[in-house]
Formats: C-alpha cells, structure tokens, sequence
C-alpha cells in the first residue's frame, strides 16, 4: 500500500476520516489464449509473432472512499469486479492505474485456512496461520487460550491437522481469523461454517465484528443482509461504477433496473 | 493487533549507535583474527627448484659457487638448496651460504652447514637472516663456499642447461640467471629455490581503510536519519522497519519448513548430521580408492566443500519453488513476497549450521587443532547465505515465468558441483579451466571455510573481497529482478 506520510498530514484535514481511499483504479488482465510456461514456447511464440493478447479491464477508473467505522457494502453481478477490488484493496493485486490508500491494518477474511499446514499441530497452525495473518507474537500468546475455546476443539488441539475433519478445519480457521478485531475487515459473504450451533455461533461473532466499530467492506449476493447491515453501497457493473450512496436508494436501484 | 512500529516508538537512534561502535568492534576483531595473513601473503614471484641432472663442482676449500638471480618479492621466507653428498659418510668441514647484494656486494644473510650431516639429495634451507626485506628485483648472488678438504666435500646440485630455459620466461629489465663455477660462466642452474611474501595492500592501510568505510556508513546513516526524521523512505530504515514487522511471519515460517522437513521420519533432525558424514563417506571411499589425490586431511577436505555445496543446492532449489509453491497464499493474503524465498534461505541455514556439527566432530578427530580462525567462519558463512539469497530470488520469480527454469536448474547444479572443487584439489586442473573455477563464487567461500578449518589461518584477504563482491552483486542483480517482476506474479501462477 501507499503510505506516504505526507499525503497522510495534508488530507488530514477532511472532515470524515477516510480509512480506505480508492482513486481511479483500473485493472487489466491481460488474456493469453494459453499461458506461457516454457521458455522455448516464448522464444518461438515471440518470433512467430503469435502471442495474442485480448485485454480485459476488469476494473475501470474506480474511486470511493471508505469512512472510518462505517460498513460499506459492495454490489454487482458476477462478474462485476467486487473480488478483483478487494484484492486490489488488501494488496494482493497491484492495480495497473491509480492508488489505493489504506489507513488502518486490514484482515481480509477472503479465505478462511489460507496457509494452514498439513503436517503441524493446531496449536502450531494457530501460530502460523495468525502470523500470516498479521497478528503480533504477544497477541497469538495472549489470545490463543480464546481461539481454542472459541474453535471448540479442546484436546484436539495438538493433533496434526490433517487427522481434522473439514468442519474442524473450518472451525480453527474461523476462530483464528476473528479473534481479532481489525481496523477494516473485509469480508466476502458472511461466513457460516460448521455444524448448526457452530453455524450460529460463528454468525453470531461475524455480525458482532461487522457492528462494533469496525470499518468493514462486504461483499455480498444477499440483498436482505447488505440493507440490514450496510451503511453506504458501492454499485460494480462490469468493472464501471455505477452508483454510491445511501443504502435503500442504492439497493431499490439495483433492484428495479 | 499488529506491532504499532511507528517513528516514536522504533528505536532508531539505539540501532545506528550500534551500528556505528559495532563496525569498529568488528574491525579490530577481525585485525585481531587476520593476524599475520592480513600483512602478508605468498608472492606469486618464487623461484622453485630446478629439476638436478647434475652436480655442481665439488665444494673444497677455495671452490665458489655463484648464483645470480632476481626475484619480484618483498621479502624472502626461505632459500633451499639441493645438495650432492656421492653416498659418501666421510664429508667434512663447514658449508657457507650466503646471499649478497650483486650491486653493493654486500652480505645480506650467510649461514653455515655441517658437511659431515649432509645426506644424497639433502636440502639445506636458510633460517639466519629471515625474514629478508627490501631485495625486490634487486641483483642476487647466492654464493656457496666450504672449507672441505679434497674428496670430503659436498656438491650442489643443478640443472645442466637451465639457465637458457629460466631466463625466456623472465620479463624486460630483470636480472638473468647466470651461474659461475669457480668463477667460470656455465649453462646450468643450481637448484634452489626462494619463497617469499608480499605485502598485501589491504594490510598496509587497514586502519585507513577501516576509517574510510567508517566515514561512508556514518554519512550514509546521518543521511538516513534525516530522511526518517522528515518521513521519507530510506532502504536501510525500511529493511529495518521491515524486519521488525516481519520477524514473528519469519520465524513462524521457518519453523514450519523446519519441523516440516522431518516431521515423518523416524530419525528427525538427527539426518541434518547423517547426510553430509554418508555423502563424505561415500566420496571419501570412491575418491581415495580410484582417484588418489593426495590432499591432506581428506575427509575433512570433503565435508568442507559438501556442506558448502549442499547448502546451495538446497536453499536455492527450495527457493526456486517457493513462489509457485505458495501459490495459494499468494493468491489470498497479502504479504511482502520475498519473504518467501528468503524464509527458504534461512531455514537452509539452520541446516547449514547443523551439519556443521559433524564437521568440527571430523576435523578434531582427524586430529587439527582449533584455533583462532574458527572465530572467523561466521564470515563465509554469511557471504555464502547473501549470495544464495540473491540467487534464490532471482530463480524464484524466474520460475513464475518459464517453469523450464526448475530443469535447467538441475542441469546446472550438476554442472556447478563438478567446477567446484569439493572432492579434487583446484591445481591438477589445467591452467584454462583453473581460471574458470576461480571465477566460481563457490570456490571462495569453500577455500575460505577450508583455509580457516584445515590450515588454521585466515585466507587471503583478497578472497575476502571477492567474496563479499560476489555476494553483494548477486543479491543485487536478485532483489531487482524480484521487485520489476514480484507484482506480475499473481497473473502467471
């Protein structure tokens, strides 16, 4: 991310604290007809002339801000570019034009797992995968004790993974990825993992994330939960930004096109 | 939540004042650990002996035998000579040696043999007088007396026409050999030899030199701590930044290659030790059955050139995987990514320093002494982490791109492990391909960690530089293709 701290001094002084600015963003995938993996078929492509590329923009000239504590929802088709600007956001896609500014860490609970290892314990997987997460060493020490007993795992704990059952999987991944409370969440659908009680439960604790202050981006095909939970809506179609605003309007647009 | 690593809180001033006193630490540490090869190292100018085919003149009483020679030293250690005693046991009286200045003639150094000691073939070598400085290129005759009595004196030995052969290879302007027989001129060259030292430019201006660097780190850092005062980016501060950010995300990962590598085999960390003691061990059979090459201290010889050479194999093969490897992470989560090749590299490292294990066992069995230049192997084996590190990230993102890399990879290792001599001494190669193998990266660092294990002594400190250099540029070239290309990564995986 950029984190010019100038910039941060000289647009201080805007009244509603923007977490996330999003500046004319645009991504473009560049679609080969068949991805190169040798370097013989570079070589002979590129003398023949063959490599045809089809541009795609999957994001054009976007640009939203994203107020601190507010929960901005984010609405569109299949297709519309939702994913591709979350990741743009959390960084793991590098936009091909504009900036994205963020100001606060970000947890993105895009995939829930993402690093676990097979082999090691779920104690060991609890350290590695908060790591991978962000969180320091003295909060995994201090926290551990809640993730465990938020998972439910109880002396399965120092069992290698791979011994899990998925909804034990799931459950450790989601304990581990909520205990914190992040700056910005994003979030992609709310995620309901396990069995019924796990289900509710885990539920329970996004909603409880999504409402205590947080600023959140979420992502989601539900209309009910985006008017229910959302403070503003951002509206993708095809890559283009179609409208922001207040919740209702937004969402009785969407609706009715 | 995360470390708050802000500008207050960072303790910056405390890490550049330790930088700054650390560096002088170190400096006088290595001096100290250097010792006499920091001033002085072989002169490449010897003169080595000539092969005898024949004797000289007998040395009676009044018999002189002259040598006129050169040399391009700074000084001389040691001047042999070869002598002929006709397998006779009644040798007597006393043999002069001496050199003389051949413009002033003035005597340099002399000193006296008994004959009566002298066996066939014997070589005498000069002790008196040495170390000799200020003879470069200077005029020499080595001039051999005695005050033998007829039939009971020595001879020394020479080469009955070297002299035509020993002076084309001389340079414009030098001294030619001549040698005189009882004054006569004769064709031959007497068969000695002179070794010696030069000093080294490095030794020379040490302090100097240490103060010069000095200078440049504490601008440089003056410079960066303004530049974080005011809050603009700075490699050194952001690599520090970085590091603090980043070192629980390290050691977890580390950790988990670690425990990963063995976590299902029986005898777990125990292989770090076994490998590198059965691959010496094979070697050391096959090497010193089928190949004799004499080199002292075999399998300590071996494991120095295997660990060294394993350990690029494996950090280097690890970390070329490391990009696509983590493709699921990459595509999901975001963090710096070269912490992934980077990781690869340092638990590489861990595995380095276990193997090390059985090598000291070896080379104290084998029964070398420990000395000083111990303290120094942290050195090549930082250097040698540095330039896999360059390496690694340079394959790593090439991987992404052309997944032939990973063949070509194993091709070259092949190739790498036959130019590095890790179970052959570098001199039975042919003068063309010597140039090649010291051209090698690894040839430094295995002849640095070999000198400091095998002869106790710090090596040249040449290979001081170039090891560095060559680290240095690799991790360059390394960290700059990785950052051009780390941000197309996750369109090719």
């Amino acid at each position: 991310m950029n984190q010019d701290k100038n910039e941060n001094q000289a647009r201080g002084a805007v009244s509603r604290d923007a977490m996330i600015e999003v500046r004319d963003v645009s991504m473009r995938f560049r679609l080969t007809d068949d991805k190169i993996m040798s370097l013989k078929e570079f070589v002979t492509r590129t003398i023949a002339g063959k490599i045809q590329t089809s541009e795609f923009w999957a994001l054009k000239n976007v640009s939203f801000d994203v107020y601190r504590g507010e929960v901005l929802g984010i609405i569109g088709h299949n297709g519309a570019g939702k994913s591709t600007i979350l990741k743009v956001i959390s960084g793991i896609l590098k936009p091909t034009k504009g900036s994205v500014v963020c100001r606060g860490n970000i947890v993105p609970m895009l995939e829930l797992g993402s690093g676990f290892d097979m082999d090691l314990t779920g104690r060991e997987n609890i350290f590695l995968n908060g790591a991978i997460l962000g969180y320091s060493e003295e909060f995994l020490n201090a926290k551990y004790q809640k993730i465990v007993d938020f998972s439910e795992l109880g002396q399965f704990i120092d069992v290698p993974i791979r011994n899990y059952s998925s909804g034990m999987l799931m459950r450790l991944a989601f304990s581990v990825a909520t205990v914190v409370n992040p700056e910005i969440l994003i979030v992609d659908e709310i995620l309901a993992v396990g069995d019924a009680n796990f289900q509710e439960k885990s539920r329970k604790r996004m909603l409880e994330l999504m409402s205590g202050g947080t600023t959140v981006l979420f992502v989601s095909h539900s209309m009910g939960q985006i008017r229910e939970m959302c403070d503003r809506v951002v509206w993708l179609e095809h890559g283009v930004l179609q409208a922001a605003g207040e919740t209702q309007a937004i969402c009785d647009q969407y609706e009715n096109r | 939540m995360k470390n708050p690593v802000s500008n207050q809180t960072f303790p910056m001033r405390r890490i550049f004042t330790a930088l700054l006193l650390g560096y002088w630490v170190l400096v006088v540490l290595l001096y100290v650990l250097m010792g006499y090869q920091l001033h002085f190292r072989e002169s490449q100018g010897y003169i080595s002996m000539a092969n005898p085919d024949a004797g000289s003149v007998e040395l009676t009483s009044g018999a002189v035998v002259e040598q006129t020679f050169s040399v391009h030293m700074q000084r001389i250690q040691s001047i042999n000579v070869q002598w002929g005693a006709y397998y006779r046991s009644t040798n007597s009286g006393t043999v002069t040696v001496g050199l003389y200045n051949g413009n002033t003639g003035e005597c340099l150094l002399s000193q006296d043999y008994d004959a009566s000691a002298f066996t066939e073939s014997c070589i005498t070598t000069v002790t008196e007088g040495i170390p000799l400085d200020d003879i470069d290129n200077l005029p020499l005759v080595l001039r051999l007396t005695a005050d033998s009595p007829e039939g009971g004196g020595v001879t020394p030995l020479m080469a009955s026409n070297g002299a035509a052969e020993a002076n084309t290879a001389l340079s414009e302007g030098r001294t030619p050999f001549a040698l005189t027989l009882n004054g006569q001129p004769s064709d031959g060259l007497l068969s000695f030899s002179v070794i010696g030292e030069d000093r080294t430019w490095i030794g020379l201006y040490y302090w100097r030199l240490a103060a010069a660097v000095w200078a440049v780190l504490a601008a440089y850092l003056l410079w960066c701590w303004h530049r974080w005062k005011s809050g603009k980016p700075t490699l050194l501060v952001g690599a520090l930044m970085a590091l603090e950010k980043y070192r629980f995300l390290i050691k977890q990962l580390v950790d988990r290659d670690f425990k990963a590598k063995y976590k299902r085999s029986i005898l777990g960390v125990f292989w770090s030790f076994l490998n590198p003691l059965l691959n010496m061990l094979v070697q050391y059979v096959v090497f010193s059955n089928m190949f004799r090459f004499n080199i002292a201290y075999f399998p300590v010889y071996l494991l120095c050139g295997n660990v060294v050479f394993n350990y690029l194999a494996e950090s280097c093969g690890m970390a070329l995987m490391s990009i696509i490897g983590n493709k699921s992470l990459i595509t999901k989560v975001y963090m710096p990514k070269y912490i992934y090749p980077l990781t690869r590299i340092l638990s590489s490292l861990i595995n380095l320093l276990i193997s090390l294990i059985p090598l000291m066992a070896v080379a104290l069995l084998s029964g070398l002494p420990i000395t000083k230049a111990f303290l120094l192997l942290p050195i090549p084996l930082i250097l040698l982490a540095i330039f896999c590190l360059g390496l690694g990230l340079l394959l790593s993102a090439a991987m992404v791109f052309f997944r032939d890399i990973q063949f070509l990879w194993s091709v070259l290792t092949t190739i790498w492990m036959y130019l590095t001599p890790i179970f052959y001494p570098v001199n039975i190669l042919p003068e063309q391909i010597q140039t090649i193998v010291k051209l090698n990266p690894l040839y430094f660092y295995v002849t640095f960690m070999r000198s400091c294990i095998i002869d106790g002594v710090s090596p040249d400190p040449h290979l001081y530089i170039q090891g560095a250099m060559v680290a240095v540029v690799m991790l360059a070239i390394g960290s700059i293709v990785f950052k051009k290309s780390q941000d197309q990564f996750v369109l090719y995986l």
